[in-house]
């Protein structure tokens, strides 16, 4: 395969380009969905081919083809050159790229058993009985999904990288619908839209669905006649994957550089960030440790090196409180004047890669759920996300869950229905008072992050324990 | 194409007779070239051919992808297909293939837009703006389909697109202007750069309002965002199937002049004419004056409900996404913007919503933002720019009865958050949109 990278290398370079660098994928995948106890959508899925990506100015330049034929892949390298040179009409200034080790490695994620050798029929059995069981119990639609990817990357670059990854993730869920007079409650398990990790079947084999089936399906319903979660302020206690999907939308794009750097104002935005008030800017309270760690080990944004052949490192990000980090690349990282962080990654080979989150989580704290709940004397705990959106500096955000218990005198009381609360970005994570410690400290997974032009889905890690906030607007509805 | 002919060819000679196949070949070539801070910092192009191969045996089903580099022979994966398929349990919502009478031959071999024009659509936007940042893109599409069958249907189609759309910012504003077209020379990139300049020095400096319940003035973008929700989450069939789709069909749920349809023989629209059964696609009323006239069906919702297929599968997407219209076409009125901001007493002029959510699907009960220009306006004149807002509010009831005080004259391709390219839509002007929280929070 370096043969094949290197002929596309040698064109680009060859035409003219200062740097090349290109990737060939075998990319398969595996998702099932079930539905009420029948299977809903089985599909196998392989394709493979290349992208490079040349460097002529101050423009990238990028060109895939499924096509591996030597003839293909001189024409290809060519071709990214002429894209990059079309930029020229409208130029920026020359950047450099950070310099990074250059290395001929090779690296598999660890894992017990490959889910694309394990039978079809026993994961389809699992999703089918789960939700089976579900509707039986009265869930509206019973639904579950598993998805699993092996993915083997070959990179090259005109400055001598060769490296071979082979990348295992696998993950899914199972949720209870429950439809009443005008509304829908639900309830997912282990987290909305499932919970995906590196790794093999184990991973799913984990999750034991079959304990949750009875709850989920008893709370969606019960759902329906609790309550409306009351408007207000009061003190917020997240479940940890709630808490996951927070730092993942008000930290994790926030510290981009790209972002930072205007790279993605027309789409993603940018970031209420400037890089003038790195190590100053407070982002939260001094129970606020983040790190960017692409070295977890089963984590989903776990890996060796990323799509430009930096290694994977850990990156503090946030220390007491104090933003001191950002998520680079090789070119951004150049322009900022810091070190580049190997957080560059490709949605497939046919995307440009970009600066995407690793694995970027909330070190834990010292103390547990138990006890965050045992101190407050009016509040509410909100677990498993139902909606989020929030605006394209990453400062107003507002999240909606699944479901929302009253907490009274150091008690959970009452189950609450449609629970949001809403948010400025640094006043929230400000108001962080308490913190479960590594005990609850779990490694969520977002496998549907969006970004790029043109769009591309990431996979990133966030790892997370429960925690409060002090004093948030609570229960707003349309 | 040659390459689909081949596979076809080969296909046939392997198939047993007792097995349904159907596969489906995307062959496209994206480009999109990428500008910020007032130069091109990004430029791709990706070339690819995938193939969704769908095997029915037995009552069972599965279904397989490849791009055209992965597949091998032909022989291989139909073997492994026929092998999987055993494991699998029975289908029993399988609604068959098209019917062979169905083929349709649209197949154009057309030729990709180059880099150069499209850089240069880019510098006409970039000269529009002064001294202000430049962020946005230009892309250029060509995608072929071919779909076949074992009850011998053979249908093809090619559609192209273009689309610039790009913002400009100051300190403190932004705004963003849109256009699609079937083909790149046909977008006036100038004409782009001047409204998203306009936009964007009208909005400097904006002023914080109280939230609150306002008269709204959408612009198209906004627009084809609430239409795409209502499409995605109400008129696709598979929601009704599921019972979260908020859609009556025959009952009047919107305001009387909405009117929507999903046209793909109307003269500009851009994206295929048949879809992924290989079946061709009508003009379909989704929407007549306020009242729902049809879902987007797909071969299993249309059995599943017991209603006619209006033939809006996707290609490339499975089976438990559903049927979605992609040629949207909301009948315009006869308002001018200008006649339209002067008939608002007190309201908010919103140009673009930004990360919407929905809270349930079955309430449409939405929140989002604001983006890249809002006005105050008071007294049939824009009197200040405003600041971020957040809206939480029914899509079903701002379109509903009532709610809709005049439609605009000029439509145009609109981005969404589902994509652009399939909404084509005027301004709203709306009587009451709910917004919950302002820059505070």
């Amino acid at each position: 395969m370096f043969n094949q990278i290197n002929k596309s290398i040698d064109s680009a370079i060859g035409s003219g380009a200062q740097y090349a660098d290109a990737r060939i994928l075998i990319s398969k995948s595996r998702n099932i969905s079930s539905k009420d106890g029948e299977l809903e959508d089985f599909n196998n899925s392989e394709n493979m081919g290349l992208g490079i990506r040349a460097l002529v100015g101050s423009s990238w330049g990028f060109y895939a083809t499924y096509d591996l034929s030597d003839k293909s892949l001189i024409e290809a390298g060519k071709k990214a050159y002429l894209i990059a040179k079309a930029s020229s009409k409208v130029p920026g200034n020359d950047f450099p790229l950070a310099d990074v080790p250059i290395v001929q490695d090779k690296y598999v994620t660890p894992h017990e058993q490959n889910p694309f050798k394990v039978s079809s029929t026993d994961q389809i059995d699992l999703l089918v009985s789960s939700t089976h069981e579900m509707k039986k119990l009265g869930s509206s639609i019973a639904s579950g999904r598993l998805n699993f990817w092996d993915t083997e990357k070959w990179f090259g670059s005109s400055q001598g990288h060769e490296i071979y990854q082979n990348i295992i993730e696998s993950g899914g869920g199972i949720s209870s619908l429950s439809i009443g007079d005008g509304e829908t409650q639900i309830r997912s398990y282990p987290q909305s839209f499932g919970e995906y990790r590196t790794g093999g079947w184990e991973v799913i084999q984990s999750f034991k669905f079959l304990d949750h089936v009875e709850r989920l399906t008893e709370e969606s319903k019960r759902l329906l006649t609790s309550p409306q979660c009351p408007e207000g302020t009061k003190d917020l206690i997240l479940e940890g994957s709630q808490l996951a999907l927070q730092i993942h939308e008000s930290v994790g794009h926030a510290i981009e550089l790209d972002r930072i750097l205007g790279w993605e104002a027309a789409y993603a935005g940018t970031s209420h960030l400037q890089l003038n008030k790195l190590n100053e800017h407070r982002y939260g309270s001094t129970l606020m440790n983040i790190v960017a760690d692409a070295t977890l080990p089963g984590a989903l944004a776990t890996f060796k090196y990323d799509d430009e052949g930096t290694p994977a490192q850990r990156v503090d990000i946030v220390k007491e409180g104090i933003w001191t980090g950002v998520l680079t690349g090789r070119d951004s990282a150049a322009i900022a004047g810091v070190s580049p962080g190997g957080m560059v990654r490709a949605d497939g080979y046919g995307r440009l890669p970009m600066v995407r989150m690793t694995n970027v989580g909330l070190l834990p704290g010292e103390s547990s759920l138990e006890e965050i709940i045992a101190s407050t004397d009016d509040g509410v705990y909100m677990e498993t996300n139902r909606s989020w959106s929030i605006d394209d500096l990453r400062l107003n955000f507002q999240f909606g869950c699944e479901v929302g218990w009253l907490v009274k005198n150091g008690k959970i009381t009452d189950m609450v229905k449609n629970p949001t609360y809403t948010g400025i970005t640094p006043n929230f994570w400000g108001s962080m008072d308490m913190l479960a410690g590594k005990d609850e400290w779990v490694f969520w997974g977002t496998p549907n992050c969006g970004k790029g032009q043109p769009s591309q889905i990431g996979h990133t890690g966030h790892p997370a324990s429960p925690a409060r906030f002090k004093d948030v607007r609570i229960g707003v509805r349309g | 194409m040659k390459i689909w002919e081949n596979l076809i060819e080969d296909t046939k000679k392997i198939i047993p007779s007792d097995v349904q196949c159907e596969i489906k070949m995307i062959n496209s070539i994206d480009s999109l070239t990428r500008f910020a801070n007032s130069h091109i910092h990004q430029n791709v192009e990706e070339e690819m051919t995938d193939l969704y191969l769908t095997f029915h045996s037995d009552g069972k089903t599965t279904n397989l992808n490849f791009n055209i580099t992965s597949l091998g022979s032909i022989d291989e994966v139909v073997k492994k297909a026929l092998s999987e398929i055993e494991n699998n349990p029975k289908d029993s919502s399988w609604s068959g293939l098209a019917s062979k009478e169905n083929s349709y031959d649209g197949y154009r071999n057309l030729s990709p837009e180059n880099p150069d024009l499209r850089a240069q659509k880019v510098k006409d936007f970039i000269d529009q703006g002064g001294s202000f940042n430049g962020a946005g893109y230009c892309s250029s599409n060509v995608s072929n389909v071919f779909v076949w069958n074992t009850n011998g249907l053979s249908s093809s189609d090619t559609a192209t697109s273009a689309f610039l759309d790009g913002i400009f910012r100051s300190e403190t504003s932004s705004g963003s202007s849109h256009l699609g077209h079937k083909t790149l020379e046909n977008i006036d990139g100038e004409k782009v750069g001047q409204e998203a300049y306009s936009i964007a020095k009208e909005s400097q400096n904006p002023q914080d309002i109280d939230p609150g319940v306002y008269e709204v003035i959408l612009g198209p973008d906004a627009v084809s965002t609430i239409l795409v929700f209502l499409a995605v989450y109400g008129f696709n069939a598979k929601s009704k199937v599921d019972g979260t789709s908020p859609i009556e069909i025959g009952t009047e749920q919107f305001d009387k002049k909405i009117t929507l349809v999903d046209d793909p023989h109307k003269e500009g629209a851009l994206n295929f004419k048949i879809d992924a059964s290989g079946s061709p696609k009508a003009q379909t009323e989704i929407i007549t004056n306020g009242v729902p006239k049809s879902y987007f069906h797909t071969r299993r919702t249309s059995t599943e409900l017991n209603e006619k297929n209006t033939f809006h599968e996707m290609f490339g997407w499975g089976d438990s996404f559903g049927g979605l219209g992609t040629n949207l076409y909301l009948q315009p009125g006869g308002i001018s913007k200008d006649e339209m901001i002067s008939n608002v007493k007190k309201g908010i002029y919103i140009n673009e919503f930004w990360y919407c959510r929905v809270l349930d699907p079955i309430t449409q009960v939405v929140t989002g933002l604001n983006r890249n220009g809002s006005y105050l306006i008071e007294n049939g004149k824009i009197t200040k720019p405003v600041g971020r807002l957040r809206f939480t509010q029914s899509f079903m009831s701002s379109l509903g009865q009532g709610n809709v005080l005049g439609v605009g004259s000029e439509n145009r391709f609109a981005d969404s958050e589902f994509g652009e390219g399939i909404l084509n839509v005027p301004m709203l002007h709306l009587k009451e949109f709910n917004f919950t929280g302002g820059v505070s929070g």
